[in-house]
């Protein structure tokens, strides 16, 4: 038996050449995503453990259990370690904001850039990469990308603000590599000697203190000595404890992408095992007599159904090496790929092969392989030997069985009642997982029903094709709907890659129109000036400025303050705006609102138990504690207004002259937005830390990101929609092969060969269609359900212009997948077709 | 095209130019030694309006001369004409739309598309040419055949017999030129395979229809007015108004 199935393999190598890239595809991606993460944990951990090298012990502060906040180590601290028997050397750590000011005079990116200090002696653990440490109060240095993002160098002299928004002067002495620390690359860091360092970002202790030990003394034991001088309250590490918890804390992110990465990896394995199912059903059905002729000469049921089994593990453990080979290249290229865009991971070299890949990939090409070939080898078992004598194989007609009915309407009800009950919850991660629950349920319930809907799904698609192309139209829509099971499992296996990507643009179209009107409720206005760090304030006379600039209109500051209502603190503010700014209100109205009163947000309205008309007493710093009349209310979400808002005069009496923290503007109609945006921007020069933010600047940054995600998402499922297309290719030359006669016989009447072609394309243009469509309705009613379960008040967008591309090119790709078996079945001669067996 | 709007009327082409003609042909399949002759220069015509069977034994070049006499294979050398057309030479389309307008086919099995009931089975050709089919014609060919109950059936629905009338119907709705049946009862058992070839010979006398049988089967070609017999790729002999008999004799005289 053995030999006949290797002998079969080799006489049919071809036949198996697709599902064994569909195969090799699938396990190609989870091997390169294992290969990928493998390696950037591999360099993680180098890099981790080399600048672990140079400390002994670490000691970092323990977070308070109540605040969670780690409390900086003082002076006293690390004069005590210093103390301690076998400590060579100690260093305390500090890190806390200090804003670069760019050439253009404002602070240097989105958020302040970090203050750190660069120790000195061997302890360092910061990679100076070009010049040198920092060594006095006027020197400093910049990491690398920082210098090369602002456009300084060594020598040159920067401006850096410290905690109190005071301007210093410094000349960098030299260039650092940030190295891992996500926090100092997402920011950029200026480094001092420590000294400076506290100065400058006005930190009250070190974060984190490292120890050298003396010669001849162990990590354990300095870690014992240590720990024990300083009692409760300090985590004490060795450096090699440090740089393993550094490596797997890192780790978890890297497991994260992994899950990610694996999650796309299997939806191409799934839809690879239906291609698979489809072409060992479709091999058996065609091999009907060569079975039955093994059974007439005595092989049994078990040997018929193991040949099959067998002849799938060989084509499961081939694929499953070229997919191996296709992930190391992959996973080598994604690296290279990450390299070139000069994302910060550490390269180590080569791409890492694991063991654990290996085998995984094997393993996984194999199971999925011989389980998808199980049904069709227990059919194959069916076959009765005297079927070897029939002439003529039969047609298989398809009934929709009872037992699947049911079957797919528990599914069905199962699934849109999770879905339902998902939309009906409270936005949320629960009523999400219902939604994909009821996703997931409804889906099994299609694959189910799918030989039953394929029919007359292939009637209305191909109406349109069959009227266009007459006779070839016509055959091409019966020859569609003839074997219902095969054309179902060809288009289920396109449905799944089309259901997921116009899910996602569904989402991401409605996520889109959604951020729009969050935005223009909360942002109405053209610009919006704030501080880099939101927590200091802007000078009163920045909005007194912008008032006089003649582009501009509708200038509103806002100023706020934390004060105690009875034993809670809660945000008290006011603005200073123009007559037509009428900020919208529940209940009451802004023109009441004079001394002595206040409107309250909803929200505190409920956190302080009272309503309108009620009186709270507000301590303030300048006039004792006032009792206020609650005049009006509003909805916090919708508004900009402070949670208590009083009188900006009042205001001024109960707090004294507190800075702006926002002042929002208008371009006058008429101006054009660059001259407007001059505007703004000179008023806000003198104020290096104020941040001038536009409403389409932000719109446009967000549209960037969704449609980065959008585009990253649709090209990994991509991989699952490819697999399907080879699925229906393959499904598609199968169907050819079995119909050589039926071509022949065709052609032999008068169908021209650019005819019998177009039968064939507009077949596999059908089964594109309908693999398209129902994807397209699965996908946007449950990326409508999805949406809901993100936010309360989720406007629905339906990107109409991009389901339609998905459509036509799932209508193209059928058309294309049918290119080369229409060439062969066309070209085949008539009078060898007719005697064909 | 000139061969279109020579689809007359049946009757009207008694008597007059033969149906199909060939000369001097040669079909060799492969070359140099393991070159096989499978016809060695055959001339023959069939005359309009007659039922010709083509005999011989196994191997004697029977089928291919069909092939080549209805534009299905390539001729190597000489010439076949079908009507006014001369075969040899014209690409596959033009073949192609020659083979539409012209030729009726019947095979001995697989005749009928799975998929199609056998109404639309019978009436394939005409749309594949975009021909209207002729109400009473259509009427007629199925009452002939008797297939006026089993319309709506499809292939794996019908007996054996009744596929193949089937296909008697669909060669002749198109009023062509010639049909040229391969083995049409091989598959069939005898009462069955009687009455397809009384229709094929009804419908030669009544309507007029040319057709050319291939078949090896004594009995098969005494239902034709004319047998021609072939070995080794030659035309050896013919009969007229065969009987089983003389037709037995002749194979016998033949393969001796």
């Amino acid at each position: 038996m053995l030999r006949t199935t290797l002998a079969g393999l080799r006489a049919h190598k071809l036949r198996l050449l697709l599902t064994s890239l569909a195969i090799a595809l699938g396990v190609g991606f989870i091997a390169g995503t294992f290969v990928l993460t493998d390696t950037i944990e591999v360099g993680f951990s180098q890099k981790f453990s080399a600048a672990a090298d140079k400390v002994d012990v670490s000691v970092l502060p323990v977070r308070g259990e109540s605040t969670g906040v780690a409390r900086p180590m003082s002076g006293a601290v690390l004069e005590k370690i210093r103390a301690v028997g076998g400590v060579a050397d100690a260093q305390g750590l500090v890190q806390g904001t200090s804003a670069l000011i760019g050439k253009d005079g404002k602070a240097a990116g989105d958020v302040p850039t970090a203050g750190i200090s660069i120790p000195e002696g061997s302890l360092n653990r910061t990679s100076i990469t070009s010049g040198a440490a920092p060594k006095t109060a006027t020197q400093a240095v910049l990491d690398e990308n920082t210098a090369e993002a602002r456009g300084f160098k060594i020598g040159d002299t920067v401006a850096v603000l410290d905690s109190k928004n005071a301007r210093h002067e410094f000349t960098v002495v030299g260039l650092f590599d940030a190295g891992l620390d996500q926090q100092l690359l997402y920011s950029g860091a200026v480094g001092y000697t420590t000294e400076t360092a506290k100065a400058m970002t006005g930190a009250k202790g070190f974060k984190e203190i490292d120890v050298l030990a003396s010669e001849g003394v162990t990590q354990e034991a300095v870690r014992g000595s240590v720990a024990a001088a300083l009692g409760t309250g300090y985590q004490v590490r060795t450096g090699e404890q440090y740089a393993a918890d550094l490596a797997r804390s890192n780790g978890a992110d890297t497991q994260l992408l992994t899950l990610g990465l694996l999650m796309f990896g299997l939806v191409a394995m799934f839809v690879a095992a239906l291609v698979i199912y489809n072409t060992f059903n479709i091999l058996v059905a065609q091999r009907t007599r060569e079975m039955a002729l093994l059974r007439c000469i005595g092989a049994t049921r078990g040997q018929v159904f193991g040949s099959i089994v067998l002849e799938s593990a060989v084509v499961g453990l081939l694929s499953s090496v070229l997919g191996l080979l296709l992930g190391y290249g992959l996973g080598a290229g994604a690296l290279a790929v990450l390299a070139g865009a000069g994302t910060s991971l550490p390269s180590t070299g080569s791409a890492a092969l694991t063991t654990r890949t290996i085998v995984l990939g094997l393993l996984i090409g194999l199971v999925v392989t011989v389980g998808a070939a199980l049904l069709p080898a227990r059919s194959a078992t069916k076959v009765a030997p005297i079927a070897a004598l029939r002439s003529q194989v039969e047609e298989h007609t398809f009934k929709a069985g009872l037992f699947r009915v049911i079957f797919a309407a528990l599914l069905l009800v199962v699934g849109v009642g999770a879905t339902v009950a998902g939309v009906g919850m409270v936005p949320g991660e629960v009523a999400l997982l219902a939604v994909a629950a009821g996703g997931s349920f409804v889906f099994l319930a299609v694959l189910v029903l799918g030989p039953v809907i394929v029919k007359p799904l292939g009637a209305f698609v191909g109406w349109l094709p069959a009227k266009l192309s007459g006779v070839p139209g016509r055959l091409a829509v019966d020859n569609s709907r003839r074997n219902p099971k095969r054309s179902a499992t060809t288009t289920v296996a396109l449905t799944v890659g089309v259901t997921l990507m116009t899910l996602i643009a569904v989402l991401t179209g409605t996520m889109r129109v959604t951020f729009t009107q969050q935005l223009d409720d909360q942002f109405p206005v053209d610009y919006m000036v704030q501080t880099q760090d939101r927590g200091s304030g802007l000078p009163r006379a920045l909005a007194e400025d912008l008032r006089t600039r003649p582009e501009l209109t509708s200038v509103v500051a806002s100023r706020e303050t934390s004060a105690k209502i009875g034993d809670k603190e809660y945000q008290v503010g006011a603005f200073t705006a123009g007559s037509d700014f009428r900020p919208k209100l529940d209940a009451g109205s802004i023109d009441v609102l004079k001394p002595g009163t206040a409107v309250v947000s909803d929200y505190d309205l409920k956190q302080l138990g009272v309503k309108v008309g009620d009186r709270i007493p507000v301590r303030t710093t300048e006039a004792g504690t006032v009792d206020l009349t609650i005049v009006g209310t509003f909805d916090s979400g919708e508004s900009n207004l402070t949670g208590v808002t009083v009188p900006a005069e009042e205001f001024d009496r109960y707090f004294g002259p507190v800075d702006d923290s926002w002042v929002m503007i208008n371009a006058k109609d008429g101006v054009s937005p660059e001259q407007a945006r001059k505007a703004v921007d000179a008023a806000a020069q003198p104020y290096p830390t104020a941040k001038v933010a536009s409403s389409t600047e932000l719109r446009g940054a967000f549209d960037e990101t969704l449609d980065m995600m959008l585009m990253i998402i649709t090209g990994l499922l991509g991989l699952a929609v490819l697999i399907s297309l080879l699925g229906i290719a393959n499904t598609l030359s199968l169907s050819v092969h079995e119909r050589t006669r039926e071509s022949a016989l065709l052609r032999a009447l008068g169908l021209t060969r650019p005819q019998l072609r177009r039968m064939l394309v507009v077949e596999a243009l059908i089964l594109g269609l309908i693999g398209a469509l129902v994807g397209v309705v699965l996908g946007i009613t449950f990326g409508w359900a999805a949406g809901q379960t993100l936010a309360a008040d989720v406007v629905f967008q339906l990107p109409v212009l991009q389901i339609l591309a998905f459509v036509a090119l799932s209508g193209l790709a059928g058309v294309l997948a049918a290119v080369l078996p229409a060439r062969r079945a066309a070209r085949a001669s008539i009078v060898g077709s007719l005697a064909a067996g | 095209m000139t061969i279109t709007g020579e689809v007359g009327a049946w009757n009207a082409r008694e008597n007059t130019a033969p149906a199909v003609t060939a000369r001097g042909l040669t079909k060799v399949y492969g070359q140099g030694d393991t070159a096989v002759h499978a016809l060695r220069g055959v001339d023959v015509s069939f005359a309009t309006g007659a039922f010709t069977a083509i005999m011989g034994p196994s191997g004697s070049g029977k089928s291919t001369l069909m092939h080549c006499l209805a534009g299905l294979d390539t001729v190597s050398a000489g010439q076949v004409h079908i009507g006014d057309v001369e075969l040899t030479g014209l690409g596959d389309k033009q073949l192609t739309l020659l083979r539409r307008e012209r030729i009726g086919f019947i095979f001995q099995a697989f005749n009928l598309l799975p998929t199609l009931t056998a109404e639309q089975n019978i009436r394939l050709p005409l749309e594949i040419a975009g021909r209207q089919a002729d109400g009473e014609l259509f009427d007629r060919v199925v009452e002939t055949v008797g297939l006026r109950d089993r319309l709506g059936h499809k292939p794996t629905e019908l007996s054996g017999g009744q596929q193949q009338r089937v296909a008697v119907a669909r060669a002749l709705i198109s009023k062509p030129q010639v049909i040229f049946a391969d083995e049409p009862t091989g598959n069939l058992d005898s009462r069955s395979g009687a009455e397809i070839l009384s229709f094929l010979r009804t419908s030669v006398r009544e309507l007029g229809q040319t057709i050319v049988m291939v078949t090896h089967d004594p009995v098969a070609a005494s239902y034709a007015g004319r047998v021609v017999f072939l070995r080794d790729g030659l035309l050896v002999s013919e009969l007229t108004e065969p009987s089983p008999q003389s037709v037995l004799d002749m194979l016998i005289k033949l393969e001796a």
